[in-house]
Order: structure tokens, then sequence, then C-alpha cells
């Protein structure tokens, strides 16, 4: 019954650096629409006294993304493959972040992502993986926790 | 009077935002920025095998826009926790509207909070995102 690899429950992927580019930050802000200029102008940015520019609320799903496909191109499975994700019945079901700190351009920050386990809603229609991922920067400390339930409709 | 964190009591309402209409060249452009390549999103043969009409929009698009209502009401550096459960598809062409209500004031973790009711809607009334946010209120 379901189609995710319930065996990977309690499993951790490895640790991937992954590093905060400028443009690509600019790119996702405006396609979101954000208009403080603190996440797409530099000048800005520095003005209100930060380092560079700073991500958007949402971007730790965007630095998790990233930290997939680095695990992709280094020949291992990234946290959607790990679990068995079908990409045609798979749903987002629930999106949480704990803030504990603003990323800026150009920090690289860790990425370790664990599966917290899996569960049946819907008398088994709702197949339900529960993920962790923990953003941390190596003297600043944990920056983000992000915790997601990915859903496969099966009914 | 505009309200500010350091101001708002249960009942207020944050400033509320629109975003759309959430074209195809958006997706596409969402599925870019995001690195989210998932093709039930931009790829509508995909779509159609996968039982689906049509695509639909990326969920963490309209959180985006919830990210935007508090951080642009608060600033990030206010923002504890923000949270969303999606509750309906996003289709194509959809103007969504995202709105905050504060519904607590709350101690979290020894500081003085904002608990905020988020909700994203879609034209017809239809809820598309159920959220949450906690905000440093000093």
């Amino acid at each position: 019954m379901g189609l995710f690899n319930r065996d990977t429950a309690g499993q951790t992927s490895p640790s991937t650096s992954v590093t905060l580019e400028r443009g690509a930050m600019t790119f996702f802000a405006e396609t979101i629409g954000e208009t403080n200029p603190i996440h797409f102008d530099l000048e800005a940015a520095r003005a209100a006294g930060h380092p560079d520019i700073m991500a958007t609320a949402t971007y730790a799903v965007v630095v998790g993304t990233m930290a997939g496909k680095d695990l992709t191109r280094r020949g291992k499975p990234d946290m959607l493959a790990l679990i068995g994700a079908d990409m045609r019945y798979l749903l987002h079901g629930t999106e949480q972040y704990s803030y504990h700190g603003p990323m800026f351009a150009g920090d690289t920050v860790d990425v370790e992502t664990e599966v917290t386990g899996f569960a049946d809603a819907k008398g088994g229609k709702l197949e339900i993986a529960t993920l962790t991922q923990r953003i941390t920067h190596p003297t600043r400390g944990l920056l983000v926790e992000a915790r997601r339930d990915l859903i496969h409709r099966l009914g | 009077m505009t309200i500010t964190p350091q101001t708002a009591t249960v009942g207020d309402t944050l400033p509320p935002l629109t975003f759309g209409p959430i074209s195809r060249t958006t997706l596409a452009l969402y599925a870019g920025a995001s690195g989210d390549h998932n093709p039930i999103h931009i790829d509508i043969d995909f779509a159609r095998k996968a039982g689906m009409d049509d695509v639909f929009a990326h969920g963490m698009l309209s959180m985006a826009q919830l990210g935007r209502l508090v951080t642009n009401w608060a600033g990030q550096d206010k923002v504890t926790s923000l949270s969303t459960r999606f509750s309906a598809l996003t289709p194509v062409g959809a103007i969504i509207t995202c709105t905050g209500e504060v519904t607590e004031q709350l101690i979290h973790e020894g500081a003085p909070h904002l608990r905020v009711r988020l909700s994203a809607t879609l034209a017809d009334g239809t809820q598309t995102l159920k959220g949450e946010a906690l905000i440093r209120a000093a």
C-alpha cells in the first residue's frame, strides 16, 4: 500500500553545501513580485545595514532544492528519489519555516534533510511524507528549519 | 492609522496583497527561479497524462506571497515562523488575494509575539492557502 519508500523513515540525506548567488536570488525575488529592494538591490541592502541582498521568506525551499540537485549531480539520490516520490501524483501538503537568522547572497550554507515519517489520510486516498530540513551557516549556526508534508494523491 | 507589529492587537488586519493573473509564463519563470522543475506545473502534456485538465500553479508561488505579506509589514527580522497548508489547487489565470489577521498576542520563547492568521483566496472565494505567522511584537 502506498508509493513512498517507507523504509527510509528516519534517514538523513548527506549534508550538502549550497552557495547563495545574488543573481539567482534577484531572479527569484523578481519572479514572485517582491518589491522590497533589500531582496534584489545591493545598494538598498547595504544601506539597510546588510552585507548583501537578503533571501526572501520562502527562499529556503529553493536552497533545499539546490541541495537536492547537488546530490543528484554527485550521483546520489535527492530526497524525492530517496523517498520514492512519484511526480504524477505528488502534491505539496504543508510548508513550515522557523527562522533563526537571515540568509544573504554570498553565504555558503549546509543543508541536511531528514525523513521525519510517513502517514496515511482520508482512508488511504492520501499518503503523506514529512521531511525536516535544516539550513546551517558554519559560523552563524542554524538559519532556517523547514518542515514539509509531501502528498501522493492515490484516490 | 497604520498598524505596526508594536501597536497591533487582536482583530487587526494587515494590508492585503494581490498577485496575478498567474500566467503560464509566470509558472515557467517560477520553475526556473525556484529550481522546482516538476512538469505538472509547466508541461500540459505531462499534466494530462497524470489525469489533470491543465497545469496548475506551484503552491510555493502563493506561499511566497504570504511571505511578502508578512515581511513587508513587519520586516523579515521580526518573523519567527511562517507556515501554510495548501488546501486547494491554484489554476492558471488565477488572481490570488492574500490577507492576514492578528488572532492572538502571546509570549513565545520569552518574547512578545503576534499570531497572525494568513489566507490566500481565489476570486471565487476558494481558499488555496491556510497559513500562520508568528511575528515579534517588540
